[in-house]
């Protein structure tokens, strides 16, 4: 008797076989579609012999209350083995708003660190070796990215360090900033767009280490997008990048290898491990067939991997260990340069030093005990991951082309197009949970009951103690200095000149992150959202 | 039956409110979102739709502050017959303080969306009693 028939789909639709066989992969053409690792089309890796050259960098996220609070953090992880860094800002931050601002009075330090100025950015990183670590600035919104990142060239230059020192990422992505981090009212598409692409001209001239952008698909993929979603709206917003620096006269070779990557890991296992091989052969495609690079280091698709927190449950927490644990495998046999765990209490609230410890033991163990980094690319060669590899690719590739359809990326985003994408696969998800489709452990299935309450990490009040500081900062700067740089910015924000000069010049005067985002706000105009309006998501 | 969906402050986080604004759209409310408010505004806009129900969002940890400034200007504004519902990252610790300031129910992750939407109903069926 043949076994019952299962309609079985990974996350993203592509169905599934029982088994796989050679007649899976027969239209894969080896030397063309593999390649070994650290060669094109680096399907199977970017470094010949991935982890055994060197491990993945554990880059674990830490960023809350005052500069001095996140720095104590930084430290400690230092101290416990990370290998890089990554900080996140607090809302204020991120949408661009001073610490005593009226809009950030409840949020200053909650979620990240507060940040309001040239001397934060100092205390931030006092005593961490910025010509030695890399560090991933968290900012998606171009404005605040810009500023943000202005700020940390500058607090460089004060410490004596070389800018072809810094290495590090800054997200820098206007897809996030219209489409996913939109609060209270996210700057216009195309004006968001310019401003990532000024920060990534300016960085590609002067900080040869520095990643200027990270095209975000992680944020993307807890907002809503499948695999395929995710792929195909990162691919699409890199390509508009390079046409466009393309179109400011840097050539593809001098901007694509300093363009990085950030993606998802979550649930179904092996269409995320395919989800990355099929980038690197999907980006090395569009390097070589439609922008004619010529540089090997244009080709190679580099990324960092953070570990879904959307996919944890606030029931049963410490069963999140064993999903991020997964998660992070899916990440390492997919070929990720960079790692960072998502601790078990994400769902309930910011991660106490026990549970972001966990995250990064998670990490430890995988890359010294299980054997996972000694062989590149352990999966080529399976029939099933080739096969679901092509499928994924094939189905990326329409999707982007369904985006030039459009218009292009920024259309779409302008459109509200990507928006309802994002809500529909939601909608998808959530009623996939809510009628049992998609089980989840803990919520759907195999429920307790009471559970005991968990300690949750108490986030430390920041706003008074940034406020003050803020007060002492503004009396004792140059005030005609900063009104001058000021509106040099906004001079060069009408005429179309890259903002990036006038924005670390302002920052250097003393200008806070508020008072320099307040002119580039007015300059950008207002957009409203296309969500969950009429005719919208 | 009029719902107000929003998120509060500066929080990004609009997944769970539009899923939540469908949910209720789905359900027979008449769904209005208004995206990310600040206390003020939010009750001033509940006020004028005439919302029998303000559904908030929070995963930033302002909830603490955030609601129950929300839930003193309704009062002061004539709105305390709008039931307020929070969801979001709210820790339990905090759920007492959102409930002593008048908020109906809170909705931390993982809690079913029917418990949501059989207050959605009753509230429906109350509309129909009077009507």
């Amino acid at each position: 008797m043949s076994e019952p028939e299962v309609d079985a789909a990974t996350a993203s639709g592509i169905p599934l076989k029982p088994v796989y066989g050679p007649a899976d992969a027969g239209a894969l053409d080896p030397a063309r579609d593999l390649g070994r690792p650290g060669e094109p089309p680096f399907t199977r890796g970017v470094y010949a012999t991935m982890y055994r050259g060197r491990g993945w960098t554990v880059r674990p996220l830490a960023g809350y209350g005052t500069p001095e609070d996140t720095n104590a953090r930084l430290r400690y992880l230092l101290a416990q083995g990370a290998t890089g860094l990554n900080v996140t800002f607090d809302y204020p931050t991120l949408r661009g708003y001073d610490s005593d601002a009226p809009e950030a009075r409840a949020e200053a330090g909650l979620g990240g660190v507060a940040l309001d100025g040239l001397e934060d950015v100092a205390r931030l990183f006092a005593g961490v070796p910025l010509d030695e670590v890399s560090v991933s600035l968290v900012v998606c919104n171009p404005s605040t990215a810009m500023i943000v990142l202005a700020m940390y060239v500058a607090a460089a230059r004060r410490r004596g360090v070389a800018w072809d020192r810094l290495a590090g990422t800054c997200q820098n992505d206007f897809l996030m900033e219209c489409a996913v981090t939109t609060a209270p009212a996210p700057l216009p598409p195309r004006a968001a767009f310019r401003l990532a692409c000024d920060t990534i001209a300016w960085s590609v001239e002067h900080l040869p280490r520095w990643h200027p952008i990270s095209f975000v698909g992680y944020n993307l993929e807890e907002a809503g997008a499948t695999a395929v979603q995710e792929l195909g709206l990162v691919l699409a917003h890199a390509r508009a990048v390079v046409r466009e620096l393309g179109r400011r006269g840097l050539a593809v070779d001098r901007v694509a290898p300093r363009l990085s990557f950030f993606f998802a890991a979550t649930n179904d296992f092996f269409e995320q491990v395919a989800k990355y091989r099929a980038a690197r052969r999907l980006w090395h495609r569009m390097m070589r067939e439609e922008f004619a690079s010529v540089d090997p280091r244009a080709w190679a698709l580099r990324f960092h991997v953070q570990t879904s927190g959307v996919a944890l449950t606030a029931q049963q927490p410490q069963v999140n260990i064993v999903r991020s644990a997964y998660h992070a495998l899916a990440a390492v046999l997919g070929g990720a340069q960079s790692l960072h765990v998502s601790a078990c209490d994400e769902a309930l609230g910011l991660p106490t030093e026990e549970t972001i410890r966990l995250g990064l033991r998670t990490q430890q163990v995988l890359q010294h005990e299980t054997g996972v980094a000694a062989t590149a690319d352990p999966l080529g060669g399976s029939y099933f991951v080739e096969s679901l590899t092509s499928a994924v690719e094939e189905r990326v590739r329409a999707y982007v082309a369904g985006i030039e359809a459009l218009g292009g990326i920024v259309e779409a985003t302008e459109r509200g197009w990507v928006h309802a994408e994002l809500a529909r696969s939601a909608w998808e998800h959530q009623a996939a949970v809510k009628d049992g489709r998609r089980p989840v452990v803990g919520v759907n299935c195999f429920v307790e009951g009471e559970e005991p309450p968990r300690e949750v990490f108490v986030q430390p009040p920041a706003a008074s103690r940034q406020a003050e500081r803020l007060g002492d900062w503004r009396r004792r700067r140059d005030a005609a200095a900063v009104a001058r740089a000021l509106d040099a910015l906004g001079r060069a924000l009408e005429g179309g000149a890259n903002a990036f000069p006038p924005v670390l010049a302002a920052v250097e005067a003393g200008a806070t992150l508020g008072e320099v985002h307040a002119r580039v706000r007015t300059a950008a105009g207002a957009w409203t959202l296309p969500l969950f309006g009429p005719g919208a998501a | 039956m009029k719902a107000v969906v929003a998120l509060l402050g500066l929080d990004s986080h609009w997944r769970g409110a539009v899923v939540v604004a469908r949910a209720l759209r789905d359900a027979g409310a008449e769904v209005v979102y208004l995206g990310n408010q600040f206390p003020a505004a939010l009750a001033a806009m509940a006020l004028q739709e005439d919302a029998r129900l303000l559904a908030v969002s929070s995963l930033s940890g302002s909830h603490g502050t955030l609601v129950p400034e929300l839930m003193r200007l309704l009062h002061e504004r004539g709105g305390g017959g709008i039931r307020v519902v929070v969801g979001g990252a709210i820790p339990p610790a905090d759920v007492p303080a959102l409930r002593a300031a008048g908020v109906s129910d809170v909705f931390p992750p993982g809690r079913p969306l029917d418990d949501l939407l059989g207050l959605v109903r009753g509230l429906l069926a109350e509309e129909r009693v009077r009507q």
